[in-house]
């Protein structure tokens, strides 16, 4: 799969990453980092004791990376998720909130590893 | 080679460090830190480096804004631009950000063109702001020193002909400079600046150079002066001005002050003085300070016409109105400032030009709040003199900064106490306070909010816990101020020393000092002294006290030898100590006497003592051990030690008239009883107390 498949897969937007990063090259060697970053496990662990807080900065930061790569339906459902969590509380919206990140995560991961095992 | 300017990347995300060093680092050197503390340390080691920091807001622990409130608490915000970096577009985030001092602000997603643009051109805003404060700042630093140069070569020609020392000049500038600071304190009347007061000081060399045109006939003249010649020496005040004003620099702020200075400087507060008779405030403040700093020192100091007068003879003709008038302010800064001068003065040297300088920096540091990039560098020289002394120095050092709240150690110190070398907000970190105990943390808080920069270094013992084992260690902490006349804590630095095997030695002194050293049981001494404080801190508690020794003790040193003798009495120590309570106090008193105190419950006593007497009987080897034991008890036999004691030798004596190996409780019958200890003859031979 190359570059512009992968973001398609993902649902991510191909054109506004390159037009904002420049290259491909660049664009792949952040990408294929994402998987290691540990927000995503962190997000779940803080849910699961009920630290909202840092759940919260966990949901952020990983809109922050979307938002850099250009990685479009799961900046949103993070995006929501963070929105959901930012007064350091949760409601009923907020399982459901970290599904829809959860699916998306998934989706994106498996787009990520096709590409890097290309 | 060009230079690298410095970007500081703060972001707890590294994805987001990296991305955003890769569009960089082709043009500038990064630094990164994954974390506020992390920043927090970077900016105060490398803050004359950093050119610009990218923050990002949303982080754990200390966040972004936090991050910009210590920049502006250690005034690093007003030389190094930040440029913040968030997710966040709602406006409170942005303009709580632009608040705190950021100078710009990039939304992600961010795109590598909009970085380089602004990154680039807040660097070279900076760089630009920069280079214009170096280039002031040495202007000034020039300028300062060559009219420092020009004023003390004058005034020096003036001195001379004058056929005075060098010292009057010096002496001028040290009392106008101490009662001009003093006056700041009293009053903003006159808006004072720092740069005002150096120039003032400055100025006050010059007020006598208008003597340069007076005949030297007059002007040393021993004698009285003539009327006509004290008119012609009046007119040095009008003439200095005169000199000054024709001078091509007169407009100079400096000489303008020198021109005030010399021609007003024999005016007097209540208008009866030369040349202009100007009366009250119409009297410039510069030379109304001059004219007193002259009138004290020339009290002071010997004269052609008259020696000197002390400090005090001076401060109370200058008071009581007899050398001048001047204002009630002014005398009241000379009273306050006076124990200071008679000190100031001994310690002018002419070497001034250096102090000067110097001081001009500190004044500036302290007073402006802002100091110039030349001495942050030469603080930054020091501080790194200072770290690498204490890298090498194998010692527990720390430094603590009350602006940031941050608690720095030294690299191996940290290493030592497993504690991280940086402690954010020490007061509530439970990493610390696993260590270094709440409780002496407030200590050591309290002692350092009580220090003053007269005593200013704090010993204190404190025990530390480490990796699970406690030790002590000497604390020798200093507290630092800035600002001379209201010093406000800025910080602490000091130095935790392992002291335990000293304190475990002295601990063990203390110990064999109150040890019996055949039989590890206490000493009489110190057996008195827990005796003591048990009774009279007694509450209402009972306590016996047991006396004894061992029946024909003396023979078994006979038949079987001293060594042996020790053996019993080591063998009847072990059955004390197993047959009391921990509580209880157990200690030989000599020779083969015991003693044994213990509370009890009333009623109890004769059991307590039976049993007692029973387990210490018996046999050691082949050797019986029988024993004759007196008992006192308290309250009833005595409230203090040395009646209870000799009650219970009294008893003890009953005990062997009675025919050893038997136990006996003091009873008033008894009293008659001599003692053991001091066995004279007694003249009541009457046995008392019953056997058991």
């Amino acid at each position: 799969m190359d570059l512009k498949a992968c973001y398609a897969a993902m649902g991510a937007d191909y054109e506004d990453v390159m037009r904002r990063l420049a290259t491909e090259e660049r664009v792949i060697k952040f990408l294929t980092r994402v998987p290691g970053d540990g927000s995503y496990d962190a997000l779940r662990a803080a849910l699961e004791r009920k630290d909202y807080a840092e759940a919260f900065r966990a949901a952020h930061t990983i809109k922050g990376i979307c938002l850099n790569l250009g990685l479009t339906t799961l900046l949103r459902s993070s995006s929501a998720l963070a929105d959901n969590l930012r007064q350091g509380a949760a409601d009923e919206d907020t399982p459901a909130l970290f599904q829809a990140l959860e699916r998306d995560y998934e989706a994106a991961m498996a787009a990520i590893r096709c590409l890097a095992g290309s | 080679m060009e230079k690298k300017y410095t970007i500081l990347i703060v972001d707890d995300t590294e994805i987001n460090r990296s991305l955003l060093a890769d569009m960089l680092s082709s043009q500038y050197r990064i630094l990164e830190a994954s974390n506020g503390v992390e920043a927090i340390a970077m900016l105060e080691r490398h803050h004359t480096d950093i050119s610009l920091v990218l923050l990002d807001i949303v982080m754990p622990v200390i966040d972004g804004f936090e991050v910009l409130s210590a920049m502006n608490r250690s005034h690093w915000i007003e030389s190094i631009p930040v440029i913040t970096i968030s997710a966040e577009t709602s406006s409170t985030y942005i303009d709580r950000a632009y608040d705190l001092g950021a100078t710009d602000y990039i939304n992600r997603p961010f795109d590598e063109k909009t970085v380089q643009r602004r990154v680039k051109n807040t660097i070279m805003l900076y760089a630009k702001q920069k280079m214009l404060e170096d280039m002031v700042t040495e202007q000034i630093l020039e300028k300062e020193k060559s009219n420092y140069l020009m004023v003390e070569i004058l005034s020096n020609i003036v001195e001379f002909r004058n056929g005075e020392s060098g010292l009057h000049v010096l002496h001028i500038r040290t009392i106008t400079e101490l009662l001009l600071r003093q006056l700041l304190q009293e009053t903003d009347q006159y808006r004072l600046t720092p740069t005002q007061i150096s120039l003032i000081v400055n100025a006050s060399a010059l007020h006598d150079i208008g003597k340069i045109s007076i005949p030297e006939a007059i002007l040393n003249k021993p004698g009285r002066l003539t009327a006509e010649e004290f008119e012609v020496m009046k007119g040095h005040s009008a003439i200095g001005a005169q000199i000054l004003e024709n001078s091509p620099s007169h407009r100079e702020e400096l000489v303008r002050i020198a021109r005030d200075i010399c021609r007003w400087h024999h005016e007097r507060y209540d208008g009866r003085g030369y040349p202009d008779g100007l009366k009250g405030d119409e009297i410039p403040i510069a030379p109304q300070v001059v004219a007193l700093a002259d009138v004290y020192d020339a009290l002071t100091s010997p004269r052609v016409y008259k020696s000197a007068f002390s400090h005090e003879k001076a401060m109370e003709m200058i008071l009581g109105g007899e050398c001048g008038a001047f204002s009630p302010l002014l005398l009241r800064c000379l009273t306050a400032v006076g124990p200071q001068l008679a000190e100031a003065l001994s310690a002018s040297s002419p070497d001034r030009l250096t102090r000067a300088e110097g001081q001009m920096l500190a004044s500036q540091l302290l007073m402006g709040g802002q100091a110039s990039n030349r001495t942050l560098a030469l603080l930054e020289q020091e501080r790194t003199k200072y770290r690498f002394f204490a890298s090498m120095s194998k010692e527990i050092q720390f430094e603590y900064n009350l602006g940031t709240d941050i608690l720095t150690l030294s690299e191996w110190g940290a290493q030592q106490l497993g504690l991280s070398e940086l402690i954010a907000h020490p007061a509530d970190s439970p990493e610390l306070a696993a260590v270094f105990s709440r409780k002496d943390f407030d200590d050591l808080v309290e002692r350092i909010r009580s220090a003053t920069p007269a005593s200013p270094v704090i010993n204190v013992n404190y025990r530390l816990r480490i990796f699970g084992q406690d030790r002590w260690f000497k604390a020798v902490v200093r507290p630092l101020w800035v600002g001379e006349d209201h010093p406000s804590l800025t910080g602490c630095i000091g130095k935790f020393l392992d002291a335990h095997e000293e304190f475990e030695e002295l601990a063990t002194f203390r110990r064999l000092s109150m040890q019996d050293s055949l039989t590890k049981l206490r000493n009489h001494m110190s057996a008195r002294k827990v005796i003591e404080s048990a009774l009279s801190h007694s509450d209402g508690r009972h306590y016996a006290l047991l006396l004894f020794d061992l029946d024909h003790f003396k023979s078994a040193n006979d038949r079987y030898g001293h060594l042996f003798g020790d053996e019993v009495l080591r063998d009847v120590a072990g059955k004390v100590l197993r047959s009391i309570r921990s509580d209880d106090v157990a200690a030989r008193v000599g020779g083969d006497e015991f003693l044994i105190f213990m509370a009890y419950t009333i009623d109890q006593v004769e059991p307590l003592v039976r049993r007692i007497f029973t387990s210490l009987t018996g046999a050691y080897r082949d050797f019986p051990i029988s024993l004759s034991m007196g008992v006192a008890l308290a309250p009833e036999h005595g409230t203090d030690y040395e009646t209870l004691f000799n009650r219970a030798d009294q008893a003890l004596y009953a005990a062997k008239k009675n025919g050893r190996n038997r136990y006996c409780l003091y009873d008033s019958s008894i009293r008659g009883y001599l003692s053991v200890l001091s066995p004279i003859d007694s003249d009541s031979d009457e046995a008392a107390g019953s056997p058991g």
